[in-house]
């Protein structure tokens, strides 16, 4: 485990720096009395006010106080007992915090905070008085001055689909780091946009994007869990306007990628699923629903390195933010752990400074939280993408008892999620080399198709350190023994029907054939005699097997498993002709492709030159090569992935899609010409000690 | 399926007008409107407009967006959109296309959220939502009385009779109304167009409970 478990000390350095942005009590101090909070400050935030106090020994929790006031102090309204804080809520008790929120936001109050020792109320605090932050931006400056339905009705009303859109297009038209795209559109037809927000400018190309290892956020999914679409909304405007030097730098190195409504049509209908009733969150990976395509898709296209996805969990009783990495156990391990590390390295801390309460979904013992990978997150994980679920507790439960009213339950959703994606933004930006070392590795590692295949099935979440709720960690979901398949096969074999044949999942009028679904992930595909070979060695490794096998949990077709065709030595030159799958397997001697035919290597070694010619298909990974490796022609996928080569490499003339040239060491000059389509390498840089020419330049 | 979003979506009954105006001006009009503008049911609370029940000091009130007086001159459909508990019955009056049923001489029983989370399971209400609107139309129907009856006059009426002919007896409790022992009325007499909204705590009709029969108790991501 990589990830870093802070347990205290994180503190002086916030506090020294906010120091003098924080309201204190005033100076005439009333005289302590025993027990009493003392050091109470208030620090403002968008939407929330964070409350800091010096621990009282033996408390054993704090109710927070809020009162609205007048500028000369006075209370306008009743006082109201707002919060509960109790030893769980922060991986540190020697510093205790609280975000206050639900509040209408540019209101006054005052706020005091007691004691309490076994239940016992302890004298209050002094109060402290401050004025919040409005709603973002400048009223009186165009663009600043947008507002959402949900801002302006004061969360009396969610933001309705019209409103989105014509705000949407304002922040497009107002700001130039901000281009709306559409990125498909839902079964009703709704638009389905995606902000692509940069500084000064976002690239102009998903090509272009994917080049600054951008960040994703999915902000609805389910229709009836609009909290976190609405903090998009707003957070998509701060960046749009902001003059905060921090946040543009932050831009100015990648680019945000925010999804505010996937479900347009659940939204609007106010339902978890989409307009056919489809769980949108069990549908990433088989997606056969047009908004779950939607998203694939442009996750092939503007390649996320990391993201966020939000939803509202039906709980009263646990954290502010329960969140959660991707488990299944065919993600890579590097990504799992940088994804931990997201979240309790980065958002476990800085909850702590700011008084929210992050915590493990699931960590009330719920059966949730598993290994499905037709859930987002772990959808994500299988696409070596950093990420984690969001939730945003449903109810304010005893912890916020002040949430019975609807808006201030709903207020504190929404800032809270504004919170945690303004820290996923500073996460990225501090862990950027992390993170993509972490989705460089995993990409060879899965390439390479070594290691079983667990068609379902998690890594444990293992319970983190008291006081903070690790108590209670999700269920274990370890892959039972029907689950798991020791030796991976080399392929899928698709037949003709399989592949292309109409399909009966999916909406009536809108169901996909596999092929196209296998396109929207991007996977490689090579036309072979009689059928469509899917190599497992691929970057999305873990997930075909999850798509592919006739054992899978929910398969979208199963095909048949190809085994490898030589795994041991084989000596003198290697002529192939049909499909030949090479499994750790040591060839000496020289390998020779014919036109037409297909080799597929994984790991293992060659000693001597690889030739191919006009093959259907050429895929070496995690080999070894001591030669030349000349790639021509080849009608259908290229793949090179992770290999050391010692020779020149030349790949040229490939007449399909993108060769992927990813992850190699290549001891000689690097050269691409000719090919249909450039080759990429999905920002996994090469090793070459030559020269690198014409299409492969910049690889 | 047209080619023409405008024409088949099922637009939610938006607030704002947006064709043909700057976002900036649409937005600000809503933003103008919460200070006592005229333009929708922000502006200032009309004298009369008095409702009742334990829920009412939770719901927007004074001069808020989606205070009880700005409702009043309201068609009863806009008003239920302004009051934050009653999005889930708010939806279903859109998906059954109740909204022309909905005159100035009816009732409305409105369950809150809570009360339909009480009653039904999530499954179960996409299903109803999104299939099976004919029995959720029936159910609201359940939901509705002929006449705009404040919430005193249903008491000393004793019972009354749904617009789907179900009879509900009807007893005074405090300044609200108990429902056939079943429901109860928790922020009654809001007055809409005419009609007369009365929130409920429970869900009547006849439908099975499913409640708690998928995941509802910990609904997963």
């Amino acid at each position: 485990m990589r990830h870093r478990r802070t347990t205290a000390g994180v503190f002086s350095a916030l506090l020294a720096v906010t120091l003098a942005a924080t309201a204190q009590p005033a100076a005439a101090q009333q005289p302590t009395e025993p027990n009493q909070v003392q050091d109470l400050t208030v620090v403002q935030g968008d939407g929330f006010a964070t409350l800091a106090w010096t621990p009282v020994d033996g408390a054993t929790d704090y109710q927070i106080e809020r009162t609205p006031v007048a500028e000369d102090g006075t209370a306008t309204g009743a006082s109201v007992t707002v919060g509960l804080w109790r030893p769980n809520r922060q991986i540190n008790n020697t510093e205790p915090t609280f975000a206050d929120a639900g509040f209408a936001p540019g209101n006054r109050f005052q706020w005091r905070v007691r004691a309490r020792l076994d239940g016992d109320p302890q004298p209050y605090s002094a109060p402290v008085g401050d004025t919040t932050r409005g709603h973002w931006g400048d009223p009186d400056v165009p663009g600043p001055n947008l507002r959402t339905q949900w801002e302006s009705t004061l969360g009396a009303q969610y933001t309705n689909d019209v409103n989105e859109y014509a705000y949407t297009a304002a922040i497009d038209d107002l700001s130039d780091r901000v281009r709306v795209v559409e990125i498909g559109r839902t079964l009703q037809d709704r638009p389905i946009n995606m902000f692509v927000i940069g500084y000064p400018t976002p690239p102009a190309t998903p090509e272009a994007v994917a080049a600054t290892n951008p960040l994703a956020v999915n902000c609805n999914v389910h229709g009836n869990e609009p909290g976190d679409r609405e903090a998009c909304l707003i957070m998509a405007r701060q960046l749009a306007f902001t003059d905060d030097p921090t946040t543009l730098g932050l831009l100015s190195k990648t680019t945000m990628l925010i999804v505010p409504t996937i479900n347009g049509d659940g939204r609007a209908a106010n339902s978890r699923g989409n307009a056919d009733g489809q769980d949108l969150n069990r549908d990433y990976s088989l997606i056969r629903q047009p908004e779950t395509q939607a998203f694939v898709e442009m996750v092939r296209d503007y390649r996320p390195i990391a993201s966020y996805d939000g939803h509202e969990y039906g709980n009263s009783n646990t954290g502010d933010l329960p969140m959660l990495p991707p488990r299944h156990q065919n993600v890579a391990q590097g990504i799992f752990d940088e994804s931990q590390d997201m979240i309790e390295g980065h958002m476990y801390t800085e909850g702590a400074k700011d008084g929210w309460w992050a915590c493990p979904y699931g960590c009330t013992g719920a059966n949730v939280g598993l290994g499905e990978e037709t859930i987002l997150r772990n959808t994500l994980g299988l696409k070596n993408v950093v990420n984690s679920l969001l939730e945003l507790r449903s109810s304010g439960g005893p912890t916020r008892p002040d949430e019975g009213n609807t808006a201030n339950n709903r207020r504190r959703k929404t800032y809270s999620a504004v919170w945690t994606f303004h820290q996923f933004l500073a996460y990225h930006g501090a862990n950027v080399g992390d993170i993509t070392a972490a989705r460089a590795e995993a990409i060879r590692f899965q390439s390479a198709n070594t290691g079983r295949i667990v068609f379902r099935g998690s890594r444990p979440i293992e319970a983190y350190p008291a006081p903070h709720p690790g108590d209670t960690p999700p269920p274990l979901d370890a892959p039972t023994a029907e689950r798991i398949l020791e030796q991976p096969p080399c392929a899928y074999k698709l037949t003709e029907e399989q592949y292309h044949g109409a399909r009966d999942d999916g909406p009536d009028g809108q169901q996909t054939t596999v092929a196209q679904r296998l396109a929207a992930h991007g996977w490689k595909v090579i036309k072979v005699a009689g059928g469509y070979l899917v190599p497992l060695s691929q970057p999305e490794r873990g997930l075909v097997p999850l798509l592919l096998d006739e054992q899978a949990a929910e398969g979208m077709v199963a095909g048949e498993r190809i085994a490898p065709t030589l795994t041991g030595t084989h000596h003198g030159p290697l002529t192939v002709s049909g499909v030949a799958c090479l499994a750790d397997a040591t060839v000496r001697g020289p390998v020779q492709v014919r036109p037409g035919a297909t080799l597929i290597v994984n790991g293992g070694s060659i000693n001597g030159s690889v030739n191919a010619s006009n093959a259907s298909g050429f895929v070496l990974t995690a080999g070894t090569v001591n030669g030349p490796v000349n790639v021509t022609g080849t009608i259908g996928p290229v793949l090179l992935v992770g290999n050391r080569i010692s020779g020149p490499v030349n790949v040229v003339n490939t007449t399909g899609v993108a060769p992927l040239v990813a992850g190699n060491t290549v001891n000689g000059p690097l050269g691409c010409s000719g090919n249909a389509a450039g080759p990429v390498n999905l920002e996994v840089a090469n090793s070459v000690s030559g020269p690198r020419f014409d299409q492969c330049a910049r690889l | 399926m047209s080619d023409t979003p405008s024409a088949t979506r099922p637009t939610p009954r938006r607030i704002l007008p947006v064709a043909g105006a700057t976002l900036a001006a649409v937005l600000l009009i809503v933003v103008g409107s919460t200070a006592g503008g005229d333009d929708g049911p922000a502006g200032a609370v009309p004298a009369g407009s008095t409702v009742t029940g334990p829920l009412c000091d939770l719901l927007p009130a004074g001069d808020e967006p989606g205070n009880p007086g700005s409702l009043v001159d309201e068609p009863a459909d806009r008003a239920l959109q302004w009051i934050p508990v009653l999005t889930t019955f708010e939806a279903a009056v859109r998906a059954t296309g109740l909204a022309e049923e909905l005159t100035p001489e009816v009732t409305i029983l409105a369950p809150t959220d809570d009360a339909f989370a009480g009653k039904f399971s999530r499954t179960n209400l996409d299903e109803l939502l999104l299939r099976d609107t004919d029995a959720l139309h029936e159910l609201l129907r359940d939901h509705l009385i002929t006449g705009a009856l404040p919430v005193a006059e249903l008491v000393a009426a004793g019972s009354v009779t749904t617009v789907a002919g179900t009879r509900l007896r009807v007893t005074g409790v405090g300044q609200g109304a108990r429902l056939d022992e079943q429901a109860e009325t928790v922020c009654a007499d809001y007055v809409a167009g005419g009609a007369r909204i009365h929130v409920i705590n429970e869900v009547l009709g006849d439908l099975p409970t499913t409640a708690g029969q998928d995941d509802d108790g910990h609904p997963a991501h």
